[in-house]
């Protein structure tokens, strides 16, 4: 097994103003109500787990009045010192982006725009696989973004149409394991996807349905340890016959704002590939 | 035979992006022709695919572009629209842009306008304040300036959401198989909606919804403000009446029984009466009319337009005999309404499909498959179908809304 070469250094958003206030994916429902002292014990469970399993933590500052600023892995696309901010579609998100440019350009990353016209959500939306960056579109990435993408970061883009608006981020559908290994959701993705990943994936994990709607595939790998935010039996055989050890982080408060572990990170060791700048 | 030109950049080999544009392409009924390619030399090199779209007609090329533009191919040329000046009254300029009833916009001086106003079948208008309207045959001025070709126009197709979306319940466009009551609780669910968020509900009534005794289920959902404004024909309005008035629709008692003696002439003696009294309002306040669809309309004030046919009997003094006007009385009813209820209703339901924006909810209750199927071929491909008694459905609908 070739473990990934980036996922041990993630961005990460104490949730100190997050709540459920508007809704733009179907999991969001504004009259349910986030348990504030529950997001902070589970996210902090979450950092604590991350770093037992080796991986480095940074921390960005919450904003008042931006509850989704804690879905760091939306912040946009790292690419050695590079970064890449997003370009959100719903408008609720945008003003995140002026908060997840300071972080960067503060911390010494070159800050690359995507043209105005396109919309990209970052990593949430695009997760590295072999050489090639898998980028999704269709819900709140589009499929011109990629091209745009490409030429800032020198990376081959694979292109996925997501088909399912329940998994309206790529990373609700697609999850790298190692070097020949990922988990798939194809509720998730269309027949020209999954044909794509028979020639990219030697062995791919297809989750059924209702694991993939367990939020399954939104998990961070690091090294061997996968933290995912619920296991069902199957899915956890075949990790653990593959050697992976798993370990489950409950993150049901982020889940009522359709986010799980993945979401609530943003792996800061990526590098995108031959001619990354 | 209408044509376009669309770019693909990116990694639109190992993507199977081309493939599936070409797909989409052939399976919308159109066809293709690579215009130049050029395919990265590396893995890493990004590829561009020009290739020039030839559909059947606009609507098809239209709703494919839109389509496309979704997997990042995009068209090519973006030039302002062409206007030619009309120089005679009711006459377009002979290239006129006939369109659709889909959300449209115009590019003049760079800039896209939005059309206020789509309409089917007739052409765009450009105003003195750059504001674009449709604008039908027979209104076009002499010196109004008239888009013409294909350039700088924009048709939105109607997005079709997969996976959960409100109309998930009604996956087929025309349903006789489904659970009757689950359908009929989901149209109430669209029309409570539509009000809350200030739409207007437009019914269109064919005679059927008298003979089959849905008069008053009708009567109780415009007296609890779920009807905005009616069309119907002289039909219509005379059963309701004959009915409000005599108890019976063409003569045939509706409480059941045998048909009336002398029953053939109740509707002519109640057009005649009406027609003594002027209109349908003034025989409402007279107090000659005291129950029914039209009585409760008067009485809510809720606007209708009753257009005429070669056949009717009387007409009705409120009936609009001269069908360019009548249609022009419906155009005129029609802003704001985001809910058509078509009900037993052929001739009225497929003039308010041509006048309505494509964005109109429009659900068709019919008996006769081929009603729904006719508007749909007739260009109102949003109409939903319900096959079903149009009695059944008006009184589910009615308790659902005013229980």
């Amino acid at each position: 097994m070739t473990a990934l070469d980036w996922g041990g250094r993630y961005l990460m958003c104490r949730p100190e103003f997050f709540g459920v206030l508007y809704e733009i994916n179907p999991w969001m429902h504004a009259e349910v109500r986030v348990d504030p002292e529950g997001a902070v014990e589970q996210w902090e469970g979450l950092v604590a787990t991350l770093r037992e399993a080796g991986a480095g933590i940074e921390l960005q500052e919450p904003v008042a009045g931006l509850p989704d600023l804690v879905f760091t892995a939306n912040a946009g696309i790292v690419n050695g010192a590079q970064f890449v901010p997003s370009r959100f579609r719903n408008v609720e998100r945008q003003a995140e982006t002026v908060h997840d440019v300071a972080w960067f350009s503060a911390h010494g990353y070159r800050v690359d725009g995507l043209p105005l016209e396109v919309h990209h959500e970052g990593a949430g939306d695009a997760l590295p696989f072999g050489d090639v960056l898998v980028s999704g579109y269709r819900f709140r990435s589009d499929a011109a973004s990629h091209a745009h993408l490409s030429r800032l970061t020198g990376a081959a883009v694979r292109s996925i149409e997501l088909v399912d608006e329940r998994l309206y981020h790529l990373d609700l559908t697609f999850c790298p394991l190692d070097g020949r290994r990922a988990m798939v959701a194809p509720l998730g993705w269309d027949r020209y996807g999954l044909a794509v990943l028979g020639a990219l994936v030697p062995e791919p994990l297809l989750l059924e349905d209702e694991e993939a709607l367990a939020f399954c595939a939104n998990s961070v790998v690091v090294g061997t340890t996968v933290v995912m935010p619920g296991c069902p039996p199957r899915v956890g055989r075949v990790l653990e016959g593959w050697g992976f050890d798993v370990v489950v982080c409950p993150v049901g408060e982020f889940l009522k704002a359709g986010g799980g572990c993945r979401c609530l990170t943003l792996a800061l060791d990526v590098d995108l590939g031959p001619r990354s700048p | 035979m209408v044509r376009e030109v669309v770019e693909l950049d990116g990694h639109i080999i190992d993507s199977l992006i081309l493939a599936k544009v070409l797909d989409l392409i052939l399976a919308a009924g159109a066809d293709y022709q690579v215009v130049d390619v050029e395919i990265g030399r590396t893995n890493v090199d990004s590829s561009r695919a020009r290739l020039e779209i030839t559909a059947p007609d606009d609507a098809v090329l239209s709703s494919l572009l839109e389509e496309l533009q979704v997997h990042g191919a995009n068209r090519l040329d973006a030039a302002d629209a062409s206007t030619v000046t009309t120089d005679r009254d009711g006459v377009f300029p002979p290239d006129f842009y006939a369109t659709t009833n889909l959300a449209t916009a115009v590019r003049i001086n760079g800039e896209w306008r939005d059309v206020e106003n789509p309409e089917m079948d007739c052409a765009l208008v450009v105003l003195d304040d750059g504001r674009v309207r449709t604008v039908p045959l027979h209104r076009v001025r002499a010196g109004s300036p008239v888009v013409v070709g294909r350039d700088g126009i924009r048709v939105h197709a109607p997005s079709r959401p997969r996976g959960r979306s409100p109309f998930e319940f009604m996956a087929s466009e025309v349903s006789s198989e489904k659970p009757k009551g689950t359908l009929i609780a989901e149209v109430a669910g669209r029309i409570r909606t539509a009000k809350d968020t200030g739409g207007r509900v437009l019914a269109v009534c064919g005679p059927a919804v008298i003979h089959t005794g849905a008069g008053p289920d009708v009567a109780r959902l415009v007296r609890g403000g779920w009807v905005d404004v009616l069309f119907a024909g002289n039909g219509f309005a005379t059963h309701d009446l004959e009915s409000a008035v005599l108890g019976t629709s063409l003569g045939v008692s509706l409480e059941g029984g045998p048909p009336v003696e002398g029953g053939h002439a109740n509707h002519l003696r109640v057009i005649n009466e009406i027609r003594r009294h002027g209109s349908i309002a003034a025989a409402v306040d007279a107090g000659y009319v005291a129950a029914g669809v039209m009585y409760e309309c008067v009485r809510g004030r809720v606007p209708f337009v009753l257009g005429g046919s070669v056949r009717d009997d009387g007409p009705l003094p409120d009936v609009v005999s001269d069908v360019v006007e009548a249609a022009d009385a419906m155009r005129a009813a029609l802003p704001g309404v985001t809910v058509a209820l078509m009900l037993a209703s052929t001739l009225h339901a497929i003039a308010t499909g041509n006048l309505m924006p494509a964005w109109v909810e429009t659900y068709c209750v019919d008996i006769n498959q081929a009603v729904v199927t006719k508007l749909a071929d007739r260009g109102s491909h949003q109409a939903l179908g319900l096959v079903t008694d149009v009695g059944l459905f008006l009184r589910g609908l009615a308790d659902q809304l005013c229980p």
